[in-house]
């Protein structure tokens, strides 16, 4: 397996009027070709900025991201340019994310028309029927608009865009949480097969662990713009070690009955990612806190090969 | 008060919406009985009228467009649906509370929390402003706010303590049915978890029933005692948790089962339910979900079948019922 993608000490900082505010902390991964690594956390953790500072859509603050062998840390525009062709991204929101202005064959064609790469006026029409066929979208739907489908041919039209221009990497950042359930196992299931055909590589953002844990590779677990526990999946949902991410697998609601529920209650809620003082930023919920986690920030470590957690206590709470 | 007495029986209920020259059977011959204490999940997707069936309870339908076209709606014996307005206000709030989906969108930007909290309270007490304010605060304590925040605006909380909020402004008169549409929906999971947990205590150191309307079975699984799915403005079936989860199963509910990812097992692909919910101004002829249903005959296509009761309390409403609910083939 070859690497595709490395990233270093990362961060995003936003300035804002009472302080910086730490979206992105110190965060370092990496993806190889042809895998997913899934991006969990809750609202404002920054799993969302973090995509975007991957794929350049914002600048990161200081870190440095490796694509290809290539540093792109501080990619030149006309760099950037070439790069976009490699990396896509799918967004959230089926429904804001489309110019209601462009029809379906418009907003799947327009990278083909940027990046110039028909051509013929024949030769684009037959690549945009194409892409349209790859993700499950009828070619009569060519000339309708955005807000006469629904939410999942919508998103299917998000994810045409993405392929248009055969990239190798694809952030996908909660591509179905706004969808049903009976249209999300349509989608994830799309996104599996474009993976296996292709070989594509994602980073598949969600705050739904089941999604993630169906369709990733490896899982990074993220709190408050830090990285608090990175594995493959597999590890990870038969043992947690960080505190959080016990508790995060605790909450899911299990579509089950006669199961043992041992619900991990947090206290509160998230602090603020503003000017964060030099703790444990889980330490006001955590339940094993003691006097180091709120002293000290707690640096990531790899506690087992391959299973890497940021916590002053790992080894006393699982008895390591 | 014995636990079968039923609090809420829905029969035969219909609400249509007209837009434009279209009709939308929102809601279509529904009919659901609740009892007292009880928790019952209303499960469905998008566009499945479940939020619908839930207004039309409270008399809240927005008319124009909607409309109670039929059936009644008794609670303790009172028909909801031949009450005025006026007469309709002594139950709204009290007797009936109602949590919204949005907690960023149901409080009221311009009022502190406390004040909408003691509104409500002195709306069906007659108390002083004092009062119903000192047992606002009360409220708050007990889901998990400081008192000191009484006179905070909606825009200084989070989302979960904002749901919080209404959960007090709904408990405030201690109403014997509670109907949450959604309750956590726009929460993150361990926020959710909160909140669940919040409600299940809250109802039953109270006792009353709750309607529970989500989209999440996990959800079901967690809190509710009985089940009743919904599908293009139907029932599609109803019963006791287990019957629901482990008994015999409509397409459409083995459909939803199916295409959950399950944290606890390995499933490599998901099974999809192809095509999409109908639209809902041309319903399908027949069974209304017969042109997504894999196992559908000609029988469907003609005629829609009528909600039956297979096993005491277990209604399906299917020509070609399952045997088991996971049918997942590997």
């Amino acid at each position: 397996m070859s690497l595709l993608l490395e990233v270093n000490r990362l961060k995003k900082y936003f300035s804002t009027a009472s302080g910086m505010l730490h979206a992105v902390d110190d965060v370092s991964f990496k993806v190889e070709r042809g895998k997913t690594l899934g991006v969990v956390g809750e609202s404002g953790c920054g799993k969302s900025t973090l995509g975007r500072v991957v794929l350049h859509l914002l600048p990161a603050t200081s870190g440095q991201i490796i694509f290809n062998g290539k540093d792109i840390s501080n990619p030149s525009p006309a760099s950037l340019h070439e790069l976009r062709r490699n990396m896509q991204m799918v967004f959230q929101d089926p429904f804001s994310s489309l110019n209601p202005r462009q029809s379906v064959s418009e907003i799947i064609g327009e990278p083909l028309l940027i990046y110039k790469i028909c051509k013929t006026k024949k030769e684009y029409q037959e690549r945009v029927i194409d892409l349209m066929k790859t993700v499950g979208l009828d070619s009569r739907y060519e000339n309708t608009y955005p807000h006469e489908l629904d939410g999942g041919r919508r998103q299917r039209i998000g994810i045409g865009r993405a392929l248009a221009l055969n990239p190798e990497f694809i952030v996908c950042d909660e591509p179905v949480s706004a969808l049903d359930v009976s249209i999300q196992a349509q989608i994830l299931n799309l996104m599996q097969d474009l993976q296996d055909a292709r070989g594509l590589t994602y980073i598949f953002i969600t705050h739904n662990l089941s999604v993630v844990k169906h369709i990733s590779d490896d899982i990074m677990v993220m709190y408050l713009g830090e990285m608090v526990e990175k594995t493959n999946t597999k590890e990870l949902f038969s043992t947690q070690l960080h505190p959080y991410s016990k508790a995060l697998l605790s909450a899911i609601p299990r579509a089950k009955l006669d199961l043992k529920r041992n619900h991990i209650l947090l206290r509160g809620e998230l602090s603020s990612p503003i000017e964060p003082p030099d703790a444990c930023r889980f330490a006001p919920r955590c339940n094993y806190c003691e006097d180091i986690c709120t002293s000290r920030r707690p640096s990531l470590e790899e506690v087992i090969p391959g299973h890497f957690v940021a916590c002053h206590l790992v080894r006393e709470i699982n008895g390591l | 008060m014995q636990m079968n007495h039923e609090l809420l029986k829905i029969t035969d209920l219909e609400v249509f919406y007209t837009v434009d020259d279209d009709l939308v059977r929102a809601v279509n011959k529904v009919s659901l009985t609740l009892r007292d204490k009880e928790t019952l999940g209303l499960v469905g997707e998008t566009g499945a009228g479940k939020t619908t069936l839930a207004l039309s309870i409270l008399g809240i339908v927005p008319n124009p467009p909607g409309k109670i076209v039929a059936g009644s709606v008794e609670y303790q014996g009172v028909d909801l649906t031949k009450l005025s307005d006026k007469q309709l206000r002594r139950y709204r709030g009290k007797e009936i509370a109602m949590i919204f989906q949005d907690p960023m969108t149901s409080l009221n930007p311009v009022l502190t929390v406390g004040e909408q909290i003691s509104e409500v309270i002195k709306l069906h007490n007659k108390i002083s402003l004092f009062e119903a304010s000192s047992r606002a605060k009360e409220m708050l304590e007990l889901v998990g706010i400081q008192s000191s925040r009484y006179g905070d605006y909606p825009h200084e909380f989070s989302g979960g303590m904002k749901q919080r909020v209404i959960i007090a402004i709904a408990l405030a008169c201690n109403p014997q049915l509670l109907i949450a549409d959604e309750p956590t929906t726009a929460l993150d999971v361990t926020i959710q978890m909160q909140v669940l947990d919040l409600m299940n205590k809250l109802k039953t150191e109270r006792g009353s029933a709750m309607l529970l309307i989500t989209h999440d079975l996990g959800v079901v699984a967690e809190v509710c005692d009985s089940v009743a799915i919904m599908y293009a403005g139907e029932i599609v079936e109803r019963g006791s948790l287990r019957d629901v989860f482990e008994g015999e199963s409509h397409p459409y509910k083995l459909g939803l089962f199916n295409s959950l990812p399950d944290v606890d097992s390995d499933t490599e692909r998901l099974e999809s339910i192809a095509g999409l919910a109908p639209n809902p101004t041309k319903l399908p002829d027949g069974c209304k979900f017969h042109p997504r249903c894999k196992y559908c005959t000609e029988v469907c296509m003609a005629k829609n079948p009528e909600l039956i009761e297979r096993e005491t309390g277990h209604f399906i409403k299917c020509w070609n019922i399952q045997p088991v609910k996971r049918g997942k083939t590997v």
